[in-house]
């Protein structure tokens, strides 16, 4: 379960973002998490909402996440494929070992959703 | 010192990200409350690989080679450094962060062998992060009386998933698997196998009591990261130490 270490960092990291922009509260978050990072969505998904409730700040927050397919492109034949095999690969097209990954080991926080109180102009 | 990270030349620094001020006040001016959507793009685990960013560059500053080795519990890691630091006493200058969940055993084994030790107790986390290691780096500095590193040894804690995830601002990443632990390894612990630049397969004078496929341990590291080293070191025997030595005298060098 290392998931719950990325959840914990990731706690931090949302705090640093909601300080920063004078969050009152953290409503949600969009991560985008590659088939080949090494992190089972579900499980960080658990471990977030577990860990978030020791965080008032963060206490509510939704937790979405994009999975990223593993595509490679092909440096021989220059064609790009999908492929859920995690261990190297070989171009279907043409055989080549040499490969160019184009997605898939993203562990990214693509947006958070904030909740901040502006001061009224009234 | 730390001129790269800012932090002044007191040695009992330690780099609180917290906020001097609390995010909000309460009882506030009463204002509108609003939904935004902030846009970050950016790694889940950005704060750590900020500051392994500001370590590596305190290691190149200081001509320290680092090196973080990773592996499970009890491969054999600790065993290795002690007859690393006999083959290169003299010669080389060593100094070694020891991670542990709570005990200080593995660092007391280090200084028995006359080499600076210091131990990053991470209070029940299961693996070292850069932030730790910053810290650990420069009070191991302050035991060393001015005098220089060549090779700094950040042993992990034992865990071969973890680990993986968090750079430390390492040069070398090295990863160990032992005789015992099986052969079926890599194709388990994929991310340990693909962050690594060298694989030691540890405890090989045990080979002979263990079904241990040599060539598929190799066939599949390969498979999942083509550029990786392979070597077969027995700490017991001293089987292939000398290719080991070899080849941290020869990234040292380059
Ligand atoms: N047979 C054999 N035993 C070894 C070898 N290297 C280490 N050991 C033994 O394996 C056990 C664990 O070794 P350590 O060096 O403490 O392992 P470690 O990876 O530092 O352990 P942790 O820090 O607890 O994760 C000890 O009993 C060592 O004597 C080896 O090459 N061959
Ligand atoms: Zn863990
Ligand atoms: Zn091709
Ligand atoms: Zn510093
Ligand atoms: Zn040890």
């Amino acid at each position: 379960m290392h998931e719950v270490s990325i959840a914990i960092g990731m706690v931090k990291e949302l705090t640093r973002i909601a300080l920063e922009n004078n969050a009152k509260k953290v409503t949600g978050v969009k991560l985008k998490i590659g088939k080949m990072s090494g992190i089972v969505a579900d499980s960080l998904i658990f471990a977030f909402d577990a860990v978030k409730l020791e965080h008032p700040l963060m206490s509510s927050a939704a937790i979405s996440i994009e999975e990223v397919p593993l595509v490679y492109e092909c440096n021989t034949c220059k064609k790009t494929f999908e492929t859920d095999n995690l261990s190297f690969q070989t171009c279907p097209f043409c055989g080549s070992y040499s490969l160019k990954l184009l997605s898939g080991e993203e562990m990214h926080i693509e947006n958070v959703e904030i909740e901040t109180e502006e001061e009224s102009h009234v | 010192m730390c001129d790269v990270c800012g932090c002044g030349h007191s040695h009992d620094h330690s780099h609180d990200t917290k906020s001097p001020h609390p995010p909000f006040e309460k009882g506030g001016r009463g204002g509108i409350l609003q939904n935004k959507v902030v846009d970050v793009n950016q790694s889940l685990l950005k704060a750590n690989e900020d500051a392994a960013a500001g370590n590596r560059k305190h290691f190149d500053e200081d001509g320290i080679f680092a090196i973080n080795i990773i592996s499970s519990p009890g491969s054999g890691k600790t065993t290795l450094l002690e007859k690393t630091i006999d083959a290169l006493k003299g010669e080389i200058n060593i100094g070694v962060l020891e991670g542990d969940i709570e005990t200080d055993l593995d660092a007391e084994r280090i200084r028995k062998k006359g080499v600076p030790a210091v131990q990053l107790t991470t209070g029940g986390a299961c693996h070292l992060d850069s932030i730790l290691v910053h810290k650990g780096f420069h009070s191991l500095e302050h035991s060393l009386n001015g005098k220089r590193l060549d090779i700094l040894f950040i042993e992990n804690v034992g865990n071969l998933v973890c680990p993986s995830f968090f750079d430390l601002g390492e040069h070398l990443r090295v990863v160990l698997i032992s005789v015992p632990e099986g052969h079926d390894k890599p194709l388990k612990y994929p991310k340990a196998i693909k962050t690594a630049q060298l694989l030691i397969i540890s405890k090989t004078d045990l080979v002979q009591y263990f079904d241990f496929d040599m060539q598929k341990i190799k066939k599949d590291a390969l498979s999942l990261n083509p550029s990786l080293n392979i070597l077969e070191v027995s700490s017991k025997t001293g089987e292939g130490m000398d290719e080991w030595i070899k080849f941290l005298i020869h990234r040292l060098h380059r």
